[in-house]
């Protein structure tokens, strides 16, 4: 469904114990387009006999076409994605990417900036922190990790911005006070991050406590699909009847049916892959961050990219 | 002459408190005794600032009046000086700020145009209608805004041409567009109507 190149990987860099870089090429020699800072592509990645999906931002300057980077961490738990990129990936494989989508954009109109990433999470804050330079806005960033060595960009940080990039480093103790990050800035003020979900739930709390509105607190958190038990879907448009293993996600197994739905992040942050339930006997794991508190309890919808049924059955309008 | 609402034209809400904010500025351009009461009764959580425009022949304000001790209080006589005053507000306020505001549509749309210029979003900002409808009005023309028009029909400020106020508002601007009446056939103008009393 969505606009694709087949690209090729032209370089890899090791950053850190479990952290690589890619660099991308279009295999036809073309361009890449112009993309907006905080923009992601999701690489199709092949596992086996199946497509495997994952969402990762762009993290190179927006305006450099010939090449667009990505930077990966191996996951824990990896599924199989990460793992893949870091065991079997070689320079000079081609696969397919998405088109960039971009649901962590700046704010345009903000006076001032404040970026923090925790970890990996310096990906979408590395490429906005570049459009911000090119623009000429006043920003800063908050670049937290866990060692030394896992402050991975924090050299290319440091020439893009010179004096305004702080580091806090785990193993020295440092910390992000959001609390006294957030008090007492200028109005106008916007704030971006991306990092693990604590760190991102402890920073929106402290917002809201200073009365920052939701219009200036902006965040990415992409989140990977839990395996879980397996259960029975029907799709009443498709008239397809299936079990989803507990090694898929909803999304993979209506895909592996052949059916055609529609995703952008796959990371349960987009929206866009919303579907209707029609019925389910059984519990909706609801694992995404789009849906409303309302929205879950009534039952009726569910994103496929992360969430699942425990135990029965569900019908979806698809 | 089109009378109904168009979909720029604004629909204003009653004024409520924000209590997410930690600061508020209530900004007033005009008087309501009940609003006051209302909403000076009933304050919410934070520090607050009134910035009034002072310029009825009734110095007995409810605003002020109503204003709690603790509350910073702020007056002139004329618009243009009272938007200094909320400019000098703005300038030193900080993130978790409300404003609100309360007035004639052209004192509460440039209050807007201020703090739009201070990077403030919708969230932050809410306004009420109250006293004059007078429009200020955009000519289409010269771009001269012509301030306080109570008539359908106005001469423009700016270059004479008599302007048909319409109700297409542009937020950016603050003010309804302005359009020369008699374009087609020179010199064959209406006689003007108050309608925006």
């Amino acid at each position: 469904m969505n606009a694709s190149f087949n690209i090729e990987i032209r370089r890899i860099r090791e950053l850190a114990p479990g952290i690589r870089e890619f660099s991308l090429g279009r295999s036809d020699g073309e361009d890449f387009p112009v993309y907006s800072g905080g923009s992601h592509i999701v690489l199709s990645l092949p596992l086996g006999e199946r497509q495997h999906r994952n969402p990762y931002s762009l993290l190179g300057d927006p305006t450099v076409r010939n090449t667009w980077r990505i930077a990966v961490r191996k996951q824990e738990q990896s599924r199989g994605g990460s793992a893949w990129l870091h065991e079997q990936a070689r320079e000079g494989m081609r696969i397919d990417i998405s088109a960039p989508v971009n649901l962590f954009p700046l704010d345009r109109l903000g006076r001032h900036h404040i970026l923090v990433a925790g970890g990996i999470g310096i990906t979408p804050i590395l490429s906005q922190a570049r459009e911000l330079a090119r623009l000429g806005a006043d920003f800063e960033v908050h670049y937290a990790y866990r060692g030394p060595e896992y402050g991975v960009f924090a050299d290319e940080l440091e020439t893009l911005a010179p004096g305004r990039i702080h580091h806090y480093v785990a193993t020295r103790r440092e910390q992000i006070e959001f609390s006294t990050l957030l008090a007492g800035r200028p109005l106008g003020t916007h704030f971006y991050i991306c990092g693990p979900a604590g760190m991102v739930a402890a920073s929106m709390n402290a917002g809201a406590a200073l009365g920052w509105p939701e219009s200036h607190l902006h965040s990415e958190q992409f989140l990977a699909p839990t395996g879980g038990e397996p259960f029975d879907v029907e799709l009443t448009l498709s008239n397809k009847r299936f079990t989803v293993p507990s090694d898929l996600s909803l999304l993979e197994a209506i895909e592996q049916q052949g059916v055609d739905a529609p995703y952008l992040c796959r990371g349960g942050a987009c929206g866009q892959c919303e579907t209707e339930v029609i019925s389910c006997d059984g519990e909706l794991l609801h694992h995404d961050l789009y849906l409303s508190a309302e929205e879950r309890a009534s039952g009726k919808k569910i994103m496929p990219c992360v969430s699942r049924l425990k135990g029965g059955c569900m019908t979806l309008k698809l | 002459m089109s009378t109904l609402a168009v979909k720029s034209q604004p629909v204003y809400q009653e004024l409520e408190w924000d209590r997410s904010g930690t600061h508020h500025i209530l900004f007033v351009a005009a008087e309501d005794a009940a609003l006051a009461h209302r909403l000076l009764a009933n304050p919410p959580p934070g520090s607050m600032t009134l910035i009034r425009l002072n310029d009825s022949a009734n110095p007995d304000s409810a605003w002020a009046k109503q204003l709690a001790a603790s509350a910073r209080y702020l007056e002139a006589h004329a618009l243009p000086e009272t938007l200094d005053l909320l400019r000098e507000a703005l300038y030193a306020s900080r993130m978790g700020t409300r404003l609100y505001l309360a007035g004639p549509e052209d004192a509460i749309w440039q209050a807007s145009q201020l703090a739009d210029s201070f990077g403030m979003t919708r969230d932050e900002v809410r306004q009420m209608q109250l006293g004059t409808t007078a429009r200020p009005v955009f000519c289409v023309h010269c771009r001269t805004i012509t301030r306080g028009v109570h008539t359908n029909i106005v001469p423009c400020s700016g270059c004479g041409r008599a302007l048909f106020v319409r109700d297409h508002f542009s937020r950016r601007l603050g003010a309804y567009m302005g359009f020369q009446i008699d374009a087609e056939s020179p010199g064959d103008i209406p006689a003007a109507e108050v309608i925006y009393p």
